[in-house]
């Protein structure tokens, strides 16, 4: 029916968005750790996560978990981690002192913001709630402080990129996992055969 | 350093290069013995050793069964069996996982040989978790390891610590989920020509039956193709679909074509599948009949029997 055809359509779109912010996000994660410099740009090397990184929310699940998830939960669970993420993200982007790169982060920012109403359009299509509207209970995980850069702060703006990363591979899995349950169905044609006495 | 062989003898295991001294069990320095390696006497030996022999800078050619009798009875006193050998270096380890999300497995190796029985242990830690290491039963220096979970941006850190009677060396590989995941290769590449089409070939295969769950984790396939008689191979990248039709086959060409897989977010390309053939459909030449008169045949055949003409009409086929 109609809405089945909508919801698959705008989960194929969400999951299409996913992908292009996942090829984005590799870029300008190489150009950030570039922009933090030694050792944050050497591949074999993983900063230990700054305290407040609990507040980030991790992508790592259970495979049976994962798989368990119904369709509302997915989403859910999708739009709360890019909910976060986004505001973290934001806070990054103040404190970026390279303004070319900063620009980059704040368009990247815009494209995030595009995947959560996305998000948001294929729970409504598929009847659910809406999800909580982003920055309400959104914990601020980057206290902008232009000026300072110092190294946790780098640790930090490491581990936003990260998870973001995780995410959006993960979210892949996700909205394939959702367009496979909800498949775009075929045109059907209808015939219309006479029946006498009806 | 020694040990205990099933025989009995004892194992002296000694470091290439390095001087050995054998002692013939625990006759004092007065005794008076004669030494056999493998049955031969050792000869050249000083008569003030006593009981031991000395062995200078041996190399893996002292490798034997030493026996020693005491003089003059000849009595059979002690046994050694000298092993020549190195202590290991840091073992190098690899990991891959060809069956995402179920697990990795990890292998290693000695970048030097030691020539002697060496152990391997092995452990292995996600974030600050150890996870159980299962040893592989066919492959040696293999273990496997499952995934505790997936989307995971903890690090995996794999240890292996090689160990001999001469000493032990340990090397890890510390990487993210993400980094080793590489399918194998697909599988049952089939390519057939389409009877009509001339310049079409289609090709199908399977996903690599190791990747356990293609709906929920899909591949995307890289498909590479080109003529016998040509070098440079053209590519195609396809996802989520195990066929394709190359349209654009060289007439009546043998075809070399192969897959290779990937997981369509994360990991590395797999090999390249076994090379197949396939030459696209050829037209089958049309059949054209010439029929041939002699003089005698004329002869009997009355005018109005003969063709027209004997020329062989468009389109027939020549007699194979």
């Amino acid at each position: 029916n109609v809405t089945d055809a909508s919801s698959a359509t705008a989960i194929q779109r969400t999951y299409e968005l996913t992908k292009y912010l996942e090829h984005q996000l590799s870029t300008l994660t190489v150009s950030y750790l570039t922009y933090l410099g030694p050792p944050f740009n050497d591949p074999d090397f993983t900063p230990p996560r700054p305290n407040n990184s609990a507040s980030l929310p991790s992508a790592a699940t259970r495979l049976d978990l994962w798989k368990g998830l119904d369709n509302r939960l997915r989403l859910s669970e999708n739009h709360r981690a890019y909910s976060i993420l986004l505001g973290a993200l934001k806070g990054l982007a103040a404190g970026t002192l390279c303004p070319s790169l900063q620009r980059s982060l704040q368009h990247f920012c815009t494209g995030l913001h595009g995947l959560l109403v996305s998000i948001a359009g294929v729970m409504t299509s598929l009847g659910y709630p809406p999800p909580l509207p982003s920055g309400e209970d959104i914990p601020n995980y980057f206290t902008p402080k232009p000026g300072s850069f110092d190294f946790s702060r780098k640790m930090g703006g490491f581990w936003v990129l990260k998870e973001l990363q995780t995410w959006l591979w993960r979210s892949a899995k996700d909205f394939n996992r959702l367009k496979k349950k909800l498949p775009i169905p075929r045109r059907r044609t209808h015939m219309f055969i006479a029946c006498p006495g009806i | 350093a020694q040990r205990r062989s099933q025989q009995g003898a004892r194992i002296q295991y000694e470091k290439i290069g390095s001087d050995v001294t054998m002692q013939c069990g625990t006759l004092g320095s007065e005794a008076s013995v004669t030494w056999k390696v493998n049955g031969t006497d050792v000869e050249n030996r000083r008569e003030d050793d006593g009981p031991r022999l000395a062995l200078k800078q041996v190399d893996l050619s002292v490798n034997g069964l030493y026996s020693c009798f005491q003089n003059p009875t000849g009595e059979l006193k002690d046994q050694i069996i000298l092993r020549v050998g190195n202590p290991p270096k840091e073992p190098i380890v690899t990991c891959r996982s060809n069956t995402y999300p179920k697990g990795f497995y990890c292998s290693w190796h000695l970048p030097h040989p030691t020539y002697i029985p060496t152990e391997f242990e092995v452990s292995v830690r996600h974030g600050l978790q150890d996870l159980q290491v299962q040893k592989d039963p066919i492959h040696k220096n293999r273990c496997h390891v499952k995934l505790p979970e997936i989307f995971s941006n903890n690090k995996y850190r794999v240890n292996v610590t090689a160990t001999n009677a001469l000493g032990n060396a340990s090397g890890f590989l510390a990487f993210d989920e993400i980094s080793i995941v590489k399918p194998d290769p697909p599988e049952k590449v089939v390519a057939n020509p389409i009877p009509g089409n001339p310049r079409k070939l289609e090709v199908t295969w399977n996903s690599p039956s190791t990747w356990p769950d293609v709906e929920t984790f899909p591949l995307k396939y890289f498909l590479r193709y080109r003529p016998l008689i040509l070098d440079t191979w053209q590519h195609m990248e396809l996802s989520d679909s195990t066929s394709y039709t190359i349209t654009d086959a060289y007439a009546g060409k043998e075809y070399i074509i192969q897959v290779a897989a990937k997981d369509t977010e994360i990991g590395t390309w797999s090999d390249w599948s076994v090379a197949i053939h396939a030459t696209p459909w050829i037209e089958e030449p049309k059949q054209i009949i010439i029929t041939t008169t002699t003089e005698a045949d004329e002869n009997e055949t009355t005018p109005s029997q003969a063709s027209p003409s004997a020329k062989p009409q468009v389109g027939d086929t020549l007699g194979s």
